[in-house]
């Protein structure tokens, strides 16, 4: 009897049911709402001539003019350039060092010290671009830097880290590593901890060393995460962030430095073309959602999970 | 019964409190939105808001003596928004873009989101009002002139002398490598050179070069007037006016900057050096010349002397030095930033009449002694008629009143009571006058261009970039021609023509 009552339960009944758990949704949808959805449409704004003075519904309507102003602007393509290198030596060198470094701490047998090294690489996370960009001075600088002392005794002559266009690239890359590694552990070591204890202990039995564990047992067990969190990745594919280049670029790597991110604040904010830059931005949203979309069912096609 | 009111009470509870608890914070919110409006607008009482710099990371709040005794002269409640001067352009920027502005905003310089906003009329233009006031009435023509927007005045300039910059330099180490004050370039050169090599410091190593230099391009554009370039523009043999970097002397002067790299006689990083540290090898002794404001040689005297009070008279100072066409000085534009009102939050007439007021009033004497020098008997007192200072490295009493005269015009004059006069700060003075003799002045100083609006901070980098790509050797002769071209094509060349234009109406 009691069976069949749960079974032919309505939709409206499951709702009245359940209705405190969906009040105590209610402030989650109108935080999304009131600070995430209505500030969306000021994406108008890169279809307009905007003036802050006339309002939205003051200023001129342009269409598609500051979209193709950005495409055929000469400083186009060298901005994709430097955005689209970064993003990709990001998805190489960054992107893989958290699941590698909580790859080794999980290898780790004395918990206490697993612990206190977990706690001690969180650290540089909660560090500011200002911060890290002036220990990057203080270690690399040519007057005096400990960096430019160690190469100069090895290597003969001083190396202008700071200034150089070649170095501007390992250099962002060594901090986002150093700065975010330990940090982007966290969520691989809680996917670490749920795997099953028993498929190690019939590994063992079955002859399996360490190696043949980790790429067995453990790896196949962490796969989904590391696929979604790719997935998630990609929608931020061309945000390079701005304060980190911002403050490491200078007039003499400029040419390799200049991204959409730090492009958008001298147009748009320096000089005021806020449409402009708007349509900068939604270029670069666009690009990361068609990323998303693709990426997801591509992952979908291999048998993974998606993230929708 | 009374166990299932229990639980029952319990489930209406918790939901219930959390969505009281975000309803009433949500509420709380657009209250103090709606009050933080109201005191932005000035009608309602005798309120007036500012927004201006600070240099203080503490600059002195509504509890400060000081303060209340400022808003009791001018007989005015005063809200300041102080914003740290090195955020303070990115700040203003936001402000602007959000709309929401006080009743007087300090605008650093004409930058182009200013500009845009001034053509979508969102400032008054105070010109013709200037006359109807005491003080303002005697704002200088030539300065009004360079801060004006096309000849038209929509900010009250903030006053500054025009001969301001000059070289500091290390007077006890020029004794010790016994050189004489330079008079040419060569003699700077030579004096460089020495610091670099000759152990200025005589304690017998090798650790101290001539002349530090920052990210901040100010001294190579002081140091190029010295050779005879034009400030920013200047007229080629036709009549027409042409960029400074397009010149003969400039090119000279580029040709100089790089062989002072190449010696190794400035220091080697300076394209990667935060401005905020420029200081710091005049300070301890590992450079010996920095080329800036003439202000900066009594602030590094003292600073110095405190650190080691076995220095006498460390510091000397000179405007310029003399080059191929004569002694030459790069002037300042006569003002260090500009108070604007808003016609968003001042909206008649009337009220402009009465914020310009408050403008006025305070470059009385009285509001220019508290702003500067804090109040007689806590901050100083009078000895014979000469200013004593009681704040003696006291940072909480500094901190009372440093900074409020961050919205001073200083118009007509410093009204202020002045400090006795050290040898230095008397030889600052006479560089000061001297400069205004050779400053070269920049003719298309009042001219506002569309072009540079829109594009100005692109092109401002091509070339200064370039300058410094030149001066560290990255790129030659040609890669400047290539990067002057870029510069034209970037739309520089109707920067040119649209300049040339708007200078033929004017004169």
């Amino acid at each position: 009897m009691s069976e069949k009552q749960t079974t032919t339960i309505t939709k409206l009944q499951r709702l009245k049911r359940d209705r405190w758990l969906y009040l105590l949704l209610v402030p989650g949808i109108l935080y999304f709402l009131i600070f995430k959805y209505a500030p969306m449409w000021g994406i108008v704004i890169a279809f307009q001539d905007y003036s802050p003075f006339k309002g939205v519904f003051g200023s001129e309507w342009v269409g598609f003019e500051n979209f193709i102003d950005f495409f055929q602007n000469p400083d186009f393509f060298r901005l994709l350039r430097n955005t689209f290198i970064l993003a990709v030596l990001d998805l190489v060198f960054f992107f893989p060092a958290p699941i590698i470094l909580s790859l080794l701490l999980n290898e780790l047998r004395i918990n206490s010290y697993k612990r206190t090294v977990q706690t001690f690489i969180y650290v540089p996370h909660f560090m500011s671009w200002v911060i890290i960009a002036s220990i990057t001075y203080i270690f690399f600088t040519t007057s005096g830097g400990v960096m430019n002392e160690i190469v100069s005794y090895f290597y003969g002559k001083e190396i202008n880290f700071l200034s150089s266009p070649e170095w501007f690239r390992p250099l962002i890359m060594g901090q986002i590593i150093w700065k975010e590694t330990g940090w982007g552990t966290v969520i691989f070591l809680a996917a670490l901890a749920s795997v099953d204890q028993e498929q190690y202990e019939a590994a063992i039995v079955d002859g399996a060393g360490r190696f043949r564990r980790l790429w067995h047992v453990t790896l196949p067990a962490v796969r989904s995460t590391i696929v979604v969190l790719l997935i998630l990745r990609l929608g931020n594919f061309l945000d390079t962030g701005f304060q980190q280049i911002f403050l490491m670029s200078n007039s003499l790597n400029r040419s390799v430095a200049d991204v959409f991110d730090t492009y958008v604040y001298f147009v748009g904010i320096t000089q005021g073309a806020y449409s402009y830059s708007t349509a900068v931005g939604l270029f670069k949203s666009v690009v990361g959602i068609i990323l998303v979309l693709g990426a997801n069912k591509l992952a979908k096609k291999l048998g993974q999970e998606g993230i929708f | 019964m009374g166990k299932s009111k229990k639980e029952l009470s319990k489930k209406i509870v918790l939901p219930l409190l959390s969505t009281m608890l975000l309803s009433s914070s949500l509420v709380a919110c657009s209250n103090s939105e709606k009050t933080s409006k109201e005191s932005g607008k000035s009608e309602s009482n005798n309120t007036i808001s500012i927004m201006t710099t600070a240099y203080s990371p503490e600059p002195p709040g509504e509890d400060s003596p000081v303060f209340k005794e400022l808003e009791k002269f001018m007989e005015t409640d005063i809200k300041v928004n102080w914003v740290l001067n090195s955020s303070y352009s990115d700040k203003l920027n936001i402000t602007l873009a959000s709309g929401e502005l006080p009743d007087i905003m300090m605008i650093p310089s004409k930058i182009p989101s200013f500009i845009s906003a001034v053509e979508d009329g969102a400032f008054w233009e105070l010109g013709p009002y200037l006359k109807d006031y005491p003080n303002l009435s005697q704002a200088n023509e030539i300065t009004l002139n360079n801060s004006s927007i096309g000849g038209k005045i929509y900010g009250i300039y903030r006053s500054r002398p025009l001969g301001r910059n000059g070289i500091t330099f290390r007077k006890d180490w020029l004794e010790n490598v016994g050189l004489k004050t330079p008079k040419t370039i060569d003699d700077f050169y030579n004096v460089l050179k020495a610091f670099t090599e000759n152990d200025p410091d005589g304690n017998g190593k090798d650790d101290t070069y001539g002349m530090v230099v920052s990210k901040y391009t100010g001294p190579w554009d002081i140091m190029q007037t010295w050779f005879g370039a034009p400030n920013k523009w200047g007229e080629d043999a036709d009549g027409n006016l042409q960029p400074d970097f397009m010149t003969e002397e400039y090119l000279n002067a580029l040709k100089f900057f790089k062989k002072l790299y190449d010696e190794g006689l400035i220091n080697e990083d300076f394209a990667v050096m935060d401005p905020l540290k420029w200081g710091d090898p005049l300070l301890n002794g590992q450079a010996g010349v920095i080329v800036d404001v003439v202000d900066r040689a009594h602030r590094a005297e003292e600073d110095m002397i405190a650190a080691n009070p076995n220095l006498k008279e460390p510091i000397d100072v000179i405007g310029a030095v003399e080059g191929p066409t004569g002694l030459h000085n790069l002037p300042t534009s006569g003002y260090s930033g500009m108070l604007a009102i808003p016609k968003s939050s001042v909206k008649t007439e009337e009220e402009l009449k009465k914020v310009l007021a408050f403008i006025d009033k305070l470059s009385e004497a009285e509001a220019q002694t508290l702003a500067y020098n804090g109040l007689e008997g806590r901050h100083y007192e009078l000895k014979d008629g000469n200013l004593v200072e009681l704040t003696e490295n006291d940072e909480a009493l500094i901190n009372e009143f440093t900074d409020l005269n961050q919205f001073q015009t200083g118009i007509p004059e410093n009204r202020f009571i002045q400090a006795e006069q050290t040898p230095l700060l008397e030889k600052e003075e006479i560089v000061k006058t001297e400069n205004e003799e050779i400053v070269v002045p920049n003719p298309a100083e009042a001219l506002v261009s569309e072009v540079y609006a829109q594009k100005g901070q692109q092109l401002d980098n091509i070339i200064n970039d370039a300058k410094i790509k030149f001066i560290v050797g990255q790129i030659d002769e040609a890669g400047f021609k290539d990067a002057i071209e870029l510069w034209r094509s970037t739309g520089g060349d109707d920067y040119i023509d649209e300049i040339n234009q708007l200078y033929k109406e004017v004169n």
